[in-house]
């Protein structure tokens, strides 16, 4: 993991003391809302329905045992004791009152954590595949590239007022974890050879106006990111809308450009840089952060023999090692995710308790890491075969081993009208009573991988677009609506859904789902294929009819 | 500054709703001026009497946020097409959170 150096430590702590001495002025009326809601914004602090929310960052999901256990803390002192993963792997807080903000920033301070760029006109946290450094499937550990991003974006003073947000998204596997093509810029490393390289894919983004990234480039070597990500922006910070918010992102100008001639100014004003304004990172630059995500030193001891045993004699333990356990690159290791669904809860929360045990359980077996996911879960990255028996108790005990990762009730929501002052309608409770509708854990790996994912609003905070379901709450004239969406998908074959028809009274929403998946289970020529591929076989039309039967 | 709410007829009852700022809690004016956590003690306003007790919140920047019109009922209640949102915020989200989920 990447270490602050003192520069780091320092501008974190300034930026603290600054905040402080903002909130202070604040507080005494001295500053007014007008004025002190941009600098708030600029340190995570929104004002939602019921008091401040602060957002916190997490580098492309990093966190380690140290980290994540601070993470509690701060909910339990500054909060309510719980805490909300989210799709941009960040965490927020609900309950914060102003007046703790700048200690709760200080606390996290102290562990290199910040909430700096989590809003605003900027660009926001870099994420990243959840595995990366341990999946089977990537060409190279990501993590690297997100902290080099990081570190480059992080108080940019070109890029501190853009035209909107700006979301990167970094991916170095063939299978897409990372949602790249719904980013404002999407990155897949490649190599050519031992030449390690970037496909630039840009202008995706969700909102009210869904649209893919498109690829500008197909390998921009490794030494030259830098300068080339500055062109992007460079044309985005120029020509970007600054006159209409909803027509702001980048993805618009693309649009408007057309990717051709976007691509033609992008290489023209890289062309244009001049040579002593060039980053031209350094490979010894390179090598020095590459160094901090150096692989653990993994344990050799094949724990297979114990880890079947113990399948074999607990049921639940076999099917939880099913589903929630992703291939390792080192052999004896699997990723574990740790479910943070359970059936009737709120998805992505985690309690003071349930981080502190999560945290533990990384420092005892799991060499001390853990990464949140997009799909709001954590993962423990490395743990031995060996250990996984004891990992799965642990995490059973403290209510975070539902085996549902990827499966139907494994839904992204955010957290809608139930918190948040932008949301039409509420998400939490549409996802729970779905939940509820397939909460037999057999029935689900029946199923198989389905994601429904739910937003309470057009700005699409819960994906919806890319939700193979996907569940858009609205509000028609004070009552709450729900449209359904069919065919989106976040991965290498990235999908805006489709809206099915109109849109469902919040009751409706789980019996609709129920006979869309009923159909599918008749359709599919086998359990093998899942329900995206049958929908993409047959179209949508099956699902409309049987969406729209009895309601 | 105020939120973007639905706009309301100058006849029709409105609380003046707010956020206060040191906690950022939802709050609501009483009929005395002053300001109270608790939704029923809300007072109803109409007309220029209402606007008058608006521009009077504006003016109490430090201690509350963003205040707006809120539609209610004559006695106070809640009521029009916010009703759902302007419920929540005067009694927490719908489903349960932290160690009681």
């Amino acid at each position: 993991m990447y270490r602050y150096d003192e520069f780091d430590a320092r501008i974190v702590k300034d930026r603290v003391e600054q905040f402080r001495g903002q909130v202070n002025r604040r507080l005494s009326g001295e500053l007014l809302e007008d004025e002190f809601k941009p600098l708030r914004l600029q340190n995570g602090v929104y004002l939602q329905l019921h008091a401040y929310m602060l957002r916190v960052a997490i580098p492309y999901g990093q966190l380690n045992g140290a980290k994540l256990r601070r993470l509690a803390e701060v909910s339990t002192k500054y909060d309510r004791g719980y805490g909300h993963f989210t799709t941009r792997q960040n965490i927020q807080y609900n309950w914060v009152g102003l007046k703790g903000i700048p200690d709760a920033l200080n606390d996290l301070a102290e562990v290199e954590m910040h909430a700096i760029q989590t809003s605003g006109n900027c660009i926001r946290n870099v994420t990243s595949d959840h595995f990366a450094g341990a999946a089977a499937d990537e060409v190279m550990d990501p993590r690297p590239w997100c902290e080099i991003i990081r570190q480059w974006s992080t108080f940019h003073p070109e890029f501190a007022f853009l035209p909107r947000k700006f979301k990167f998204a970094v991916t170095a596997a063939a299978a897409d974890r990372a949602a790249i093509a719904v980013h404002d810029i999407g990155l897949r490393i490649v190599k050519r050879g031992e030449a390690v390289g970037f496909e630039v894919y840009v202008g995706g983004g969700q909102g009210r106006t869904p649209l893919l990234a498109v690829l500008v480039n197909d390998f921009v070597p490794e030494a030259e990111l830098l300068d080339y990500l500055e062109a992007i922006m460079r044309v985005y910070n120029r020509h970007g809308r600054r006159d209409n918010k909803y027509k702001a992102r980048i993805k618009i100008l693309v649009q408007e450009l057309g990717p051709e001639e976007f691509t033609r100014q992008v290489e023209a004003e890289y062309a244009a840089q001049h040579p002593h304004e060039k980053i031209d990172l350094p490979q010894a630059e390179i090598d020095r952060i590459h160094a901090y995500f150096a692989p653990p030193a993994f344990d050799a001891e094949d724990g297979t023999a114990a880890f079947e045993a113990a399948k074999a004699a607990e049921p639940d333990f076999a099917q939880w090692a099913e589903v929630n356990l992703h291939p390792h690159k080192q052999a004896g290791h699997a990723s574990v995710t740790v479910s943070l669904k359970p059936i009737g809860g709120a998805a992505g929360d985690a309690t003071d308790r349930q981080m502190e045990i999560v945290a533990g359980l990384a420092e005892r077996y799991a060499y001390d890491d853990i990464r949140v996911s997009h799909a709001q879960n954590l993962v423990l990255p490395h743990v031995p075969v060996k250990h996984l028996y004891a990992v799965w108790q642990a995490l059973d005990a403290a209510g975070l081993a539902t085996p549902n990762e990827s499966l139907i009730t494994d839904l992204i929501v955010c957290p809608g009208l139930d918190y948040c002052n932008l949301a039409n309608a509420r998400s939490i409770p549409v996802g729970q009573a779905v939940q509820k509708v397939f909460a037999d854990p057999k029935y689900q790996r029946e199923i198989g991988r389905l994601h429904i994912n739910i937003s309470g609003c057009i700005n699409a905070c819960g994906h919806h677009h890319v939700g193979h379901i996907g569940i858009l709450g609205v509000d028609r004239k004070g009552e709450e609506f729900y449209q359904i969406s069919l065919g989106g998908r976040a991965d290498e074959k990235a999908a805006i859904g489709a809206i099915a028809g109109p849109a469902l009274k919040g009751e409706d929403v789980p019996g609709a789902v129920k006979r869309i998946v009923d159909t599918y289970m008749s359709l599919r020529t086998s359990p093998d294929e899942l329900f995206i591929d049958t929908l993409e076989r047959v179209g949508a039309d099956p699902f409309k009819e049987a969406l729209y039967a009895a309601a | 500054m105020t939120s973007v709410r639905p706009k309301l007829k100058p006849e029709t009852p409105k609380a003046i709703t707010a956020w206060e700022t040191a906690t950022g809690k939802s709050v609501w004016m009483t009929e005395a001026g002053t300001w109270s956590d608790d939704v029923s003690k809300a007072a109803a306003f109409t007309g220029e009497i209402a606007e008058a007790r608006l521009g009077e919140a504006l003016k109490q920047e430090g201690q509350v946020t963003d205040p707006y019109f809120m539609e209610v009922t004559e006695s106070g209640g809640i009521t029009g097409r916010e009703t759902i949102r302007e419920t929540i915020r005067a009694t927490g989200p719908t489903v349960a959170y932290g160690a009681s989920a």
